[in-house]
């Protein structure tokens, strides 16, 4: 049936098998450099300011300083990386809710404070960063 | 190809699939995926980023890498931070709605860090520091 009517259309069908080869290795190429990248990471930015007054009811701050040899204070008292948290959990046991500040050198390493923040975020504990002017310790 | 279509191949023509639909269905995905491909400049430099278990899942577009001599790579080139600010606003022209990361090693400086992070916040690019997982 099909042969006998439209045996004129089969001569002029266009041939579609290259383009069909030209289509798939684009969609290839476009899926293999598809880099649904999704990393991980942590936001440290500062809060954004805010007009208000800081509340009355705010909380002391626990002041956690890392200087440019990557020592530790955490208020002043020299502590080890692996001991700012039960530092700091010992001060908040004394003064529950309240927050850390830290305060980095821009010489210390980037490492340190990653692993400082986690750890305190990590516990729940809210943290924020501050850059010391240099001219301290 | 004139000797296929008479004669021989007469049986042939009858069995032939239809690839219009597939060819429909392969486009869409060739569209779907060039729309969606987000092509994304590596830094280009080795960095030993530092763990953390708080990690969130982000995409981001632009990548600044800090490596642990302080230098500042954007798509395999080292930068000044002067020269930072030009660059970035060249991938913001590329990806508008851009979102930065900064993949800082661990032993790079804080301050330098900070630096690029406070440049970003000043041109309203979200930016997130990049870890690893635990």
């Amino acid at each position: 049936m099909r042969r006998r009517s439209t045996h004129h259309d089969d001569q002029a069908e266009v041939n579609m098998t290259p383009m069909l080869d030209i289509v798939f290795i684009l969609l290839i190429f476009f899926i293999v450099t598809a880099t649904f990248l999704s990393e991980e990471g942590i936001d440290m930015r500062p809060p954004p300011p805010s007009d208000e007054p800081p509340s009355e009811d705010q909380n002391e701050v626990i002041l956690v300083q890392i200087d440019h040899e990557n020592n530790i204070f955490v208020n002043q008292v020299r502590t080890d990386v692996d001991r700012v948290l039960s530092a700091v959990n010992r001060f908040r046991a004394e003064a529950a809710n309240s927050a850390v500040l830290v305060e980095v050198q821009d010489e210390a390493s980037h490492g340190i404070v990653v692993q400082i923040w986690d750890e305190m975020s990590a516990n729940g504990v809210p943290v924020s960063l501050q850059r010391s002017d240099g001219n301290e310790s | 190809m004139s000797r296929r279509g008479s004669r021989v191949s007469t049986g042939d023509e009858e069995i032939e699939l239809n690839m219009t639909p597939m060819l429909d269905v392969v486009f869409i995905l060739l569209i779907f995926f060039i729309v969606t491909s987000v092509f994304i400049k590596e830094p280009g430099v080795t960095i030993n980023r530092p763990d953390a278990i708080t990690e969130e899942d982000r995409n981001p577009s632009m990548l600044i890498g800090v490596s642990s001599d302080n230098e500042i790579w954007v798509n395999r080139r080292v930068y000044e931070m002067v020269q930072l600010r030009g660059v970035i606003e060249q991938l913001l022209q590329e990806n508008p709605k851009g979102r930065a990361m900064i993949q800082g090693d661990e032993g790079a400086e804080i301050g330098t860090i900070l630096d690029i992070q406070d440049l970003l916040i000043q041109m309203d690019v979200e930016v997130i520091i990049s870890t690893l997982q635990d």
